[in-house]
């Protein structure tokens, strides 16, 4: 039997960064907000403190912060010819639970759009003309970076970012990124410090003519009051921070900067360990009447409510619309439907450089977001003429886990085991840095996500299936930014050896085993045009109008980026739209 | 190594793997007899001697303790009888395929059955991995890691190594309260100080960190690290200092 509660106004499904942004700042605007999810509460102060919480065999290796696949998974193929089995084990991505989400144990590195990134269709066509994007679903965002910008700023004063603007009001600014779009404001706070294999990457990509800069950080670098009230400390550098929450309130994570200033409010509830199973629709089908869920206590419990967030992970997001009927599922053999189309990724590959003793890196000493950065060959920041490529990707000199079990650099050709590898990772570990080819993903017809015929999670739900391999396109791009990072390696100065590693290496598929990033984007995406998004521009769905969509799923196609600074500059303007527009006159705010 | 032929060894080891060999000198010798009087977990006395030979393959002994001398088979001991070993960061649902190597871990076992399972078809036969001799141990562990032709049933051969090889670098190189890496050996020969973390005013310097190490039970190292203390050879790096 199921227990029907009290209505209320508004239902949001996840507690991570959009669901407590959106559980904020609707609260505030007089609506009562039920926040639901799925695992434990936690918090920085009582549950991510030293020297516990750096513990890297519970948290990196056995992932105690992440999803439990026993209950909640996917399964996989490279292509429709194969028959997807389940992700039985984390790997790839590292989805999140609890409260925070994903958000607790991210990087902190802070991103915001290219202009061109937000229109890349309109952008290429009119640079390269029609035929360069053919085979590929690239699609404009529906909304310009000036439209954005002010929620992009807002998200930078809610984690105190650190870094050096590059372009300040359209002026040029020294030291920061030159290719990036108008900032209103700089910087709520300076950048991070440099280890030595940054200040080497920096001085040598500057004599090779490329722009090195700080990359953003959410690790925050002095004390920072953020823009709901909320104090953050400085960063200590502790080398734990992907994997791990962080007890020294440096990292901004949603905790901390938004659920400790409404945690209180009387327009809030949150309703923890509590599994959201579908959205339930009226009986006309065009508006959804509240969600539907396992409560703590294993009851099943429908909560009605006016207007129904999903602010779960981008993968669960389009999980939940496709078990819930909304939207119509993509046909890769018709291209029609829009749920589960432009499934992307990131495109990861990596040059190693390994330091004679003249350079110490200590690789322990790191931070999620400490690197210097070019981005010369990212977006469409550079010519493509002739490329046979769209995107691209930026460059970095990351010091962020020089943890020891996941961190044995070896320089190529040394044993994978044995005597010589021993020797070698002595020889290497205080003298290695990695450069990160962090690329973009185009969206093409045959990536995609949808439901699995075959296998069911705990709660007897069909698993998600995503179809996924490296486009072409990408492939090609990563070969080359590979090839822009490997040169500025090989002329670093004191460098004995340079390894390289490519995730789309050609002649390779793409795998869920071995870890590149949390960046799973698309499957419900934005956009203008109904026919090809879930969403419009404005982030509620064209065929449900109560149903707003949060999160990296709403990605046309993946940037070269880390995807949280655009999805919560996505997050605040719809929260924007919604309590300064829709909630007035609850309507399709786009005409389909 | 000298003289060993890996061809020869190949040739003797058949599809049914340890069995076709037949031991070396070593066999009188009881290696590993500490191991006997362990109270084990998960493992039988069997189990653990499979386990430390196959371990001081993969991380052998030099300036710096091999692995079972870093306690990495009680560190897999624990972590086999644990949530770990019984599969609780595994969805086991059926049915089972064989897969792709793209698509990861499909055997239909925890990592406890996996490897209990897994020693005991390598074993089948009379002969145990610990009565080989050095060459033999090493040949046997490099043609288990290449995946060749071992008919372990259910078992892949690749997931084996794999997991094997992640529980031994695990041991040798995780915090001590869970076992392995005792006395730090891990943490010292590479020179990471411990999950004592705080280097606000180190980070961007061009010099060593010379701290003993310092895990989670709040235990202090013993030495410092050899490696921390490597004489610099020459200048010091073109930037060392960041200004501000």
């Amino acid at each position: 039997m199921v227990t029907e509660l009290p209505k209320t106004d508004v239902v949001i499904v996840g507690a991570g960064w959009t669901g407590l942004a959106a559980a904020k700042e609707l609260a505030d605007a007089g609506q009562r907000c039920v926040v639901i999810e799925r695992g434990d509460w936690r918090h920085d102060a009582s549950n991510f403190g030293a020297p516990e919480e750096h513990d890297e065999l519970k948290y990196a290796r056995r992932k105690e912060h992440m999803i439990d696949t026993p209950i909640k998974t996917l399964s996989f193929r490279n292509n429709s010819d194969q028959t997807a089995l389940p992700m039985r084990r984390l790997g790839s991505f590292l989805p999140g639970k609890g409260l925070g989400g994903a958000g607790i144990h991210w990087n902190g590195q802070l991103w915001r759009p290219l202009p061109s990134d937000l229109e890349m269709r309109s952008h290429y066509t009119e640079r390269y003309g029609e035929g360069i994007l053919d085979g590929m679903n690239i699609q404009d965002w529906g909304m310009t970076y000036d439209e954005l910008e002010p929620h992009l700023d807002f998200f930078d004063r809610v984690c105190g970012t650190s870094g050096v603007a590059g372009n300040l009001n359209g002026e040029t600014q020294e030291g920061g990124n030159p290719f990036e779009g108008p900032r209103s404001a700089d910087y709520p706070n300076p950048p991070m410090k440099a280890s030595p294999p940054l200040q080497v990457f920096r001085d040598t990509a500057e004599q090779m003519g490329y722009n090195p800069f700080h990359m953003p950080s959410a690790n925050v670098t002095r004390a920072y009051e953020n823009a709901y009230g909320a104090q953050l400390h400085p960063c200590t550098y502790c080398g734990f921070c992907e994997r791990f929450g962080c007890g020294y309130f440096a990292k901004a994570d949603p905790i901390i900067c938004i659920y400790d200033v409404v945690k209180d409010h009387e327009n809030f509830e949150l309703r923890m360990n509590s599994q959201v199973l579908r959205v339930e629709k009226s009986s006309d089908g065009k508006t959804a009447t509240g969600v539907t869920y396992i409560d703590e206590d294993g009851r099943e419990v429908f909560q009605p409510a006016d207007t129904v967030c999903l602010n779960a992970y981008a993968l669960w997001n389009v999980h939940l619309m496709l078990v819930s009927g909304l939207g119509t599922p993509y046909d890769p053999q018709t291209g029609e439907g829009t749920v589960g189309r432009n499934y992307a990724y990131q495109t990861i590959a990596a040059a190693g450089v390994f330091f004679d003793d003249n350079v110490w890196s200590n690789p322990f000493m790191g931070a999620g977001a400490l690197g210097m950065t070019i981005d010369d060959f990212n977006g469409d920041n550079f010519d493509h003429t002739d490329l046979g490529f769209v995107g691209g990707g930026y460059i970095s000199a990351n010091q962020t886990n020089g943890r020891p079990i996941n961190y044995q650099p070896t320089p190529p050709d040394t044993p994978s085991w044995g005597a010589e590898w021993k020797q070698a990772v002595r020889e290497n570990y205080l003298h290695h840095v990695g450069i990160v080819c962090h690329g973009s993903s185009v969206a093409v017809p045959g990536n995609y996500l949808d439901l699995d015929p075959t296998y069911k999670d705990a709660y007897g739900q069909p698993l998600l299936r995503m179809t996924f391999d490296f486009p072409e396109n990408d492939r090609k791009m990563s070969a080359y930014v590979l090839s822009k990072a490997e040169e500025i390696a090989r002329n670093m100065d004191h460098v004995r050896a340079v390894s390289t590693v490519n995730r789309a290496a050609e002649g390779e598929s793409y795998s869920v085993v071995p870890y590149q990033t949390t960046h799973n984007t698309g499957g419900a995406v934005i956009g203008s045009d109904p026919a090809t998004s879930v969403v419009n521009r404005y982030g509620q769905m064209w065929d449900h109008h109560n149903v707003f969509v949060f999160g990296a799923c709403l990605f046309p196609q993946n940037l070269g980026y880390n995807p949280t600074g655009p999805l919560m500059g996505l997050a605040y303007w719809t929260l924007d739209h919604m309590k300064n527009d829709y909630l007035q006159n609850p309507r399709p705010l786009m005409d389909a | 190594m000298a003289g060993f032929s890996r061809r020869a060894v190949l040739m003797q080891l058949g599809a049914s793997g340890l069995a076709a060999l037949t031991p070396g000198a070593a066999l009188a010798q009881n290696r590993y007899a500490e191991l006997d009087t362990q109270p084990w977990s998960f493992l039988d006395g069997n189990e653990a001697r499979f386990l430390a030979s196959m371990a001081d393959v993969l991380i052998p002994e030099d300036d710096f303790p091999s692995a079972s001398q870093a306690g990495v088979v009680d560190f897999i001991d624990l972590q086999l009888a644990g949530p770990y070993g019984q599969g609780a960061g595994l969805f086991l649902e059926g049915p089972f395929g064989d897969g792709t190597p793209e698509q990861g871990w499909q055997a239909p076992h925890t990592p406890a059955s996996l490897i209990r399972t897994g020693i005991a078809r390598l074993e089948s036969g009379d002969t145990r991995l610990v009565d080989l001799d050095a060459g033999e141990r090493e040949e046997f562990v490099k043609r288990l890691s290449e995946g060749e032709s071992f008919d372990l049933g259910d078992v892949p051969v690749q997931t084996l190594f794999d997991e094997i090889w992640a529980l031994v670098k695990e041991g040798y190189f995780s915090d001590p309260i869970y076992g392995g890496n005792k006395g730090y050996a891990g943490w010292e020969m590479v020179g990471f100080p411990g999950a004592h973390a705080y280097y606000t005013d180190h980070v961007d310097k061009n010099a060593p960190f010379p701290a003993p190490p310092r895990g989670i039970a709040h235990a202090p190292g013993t030495r410092q690290s050899a490696n921390t203390a490597r004489p610099l050879t020459a200048r010091a790096a073109n930037a060392t200092q960041e200004e501000g």
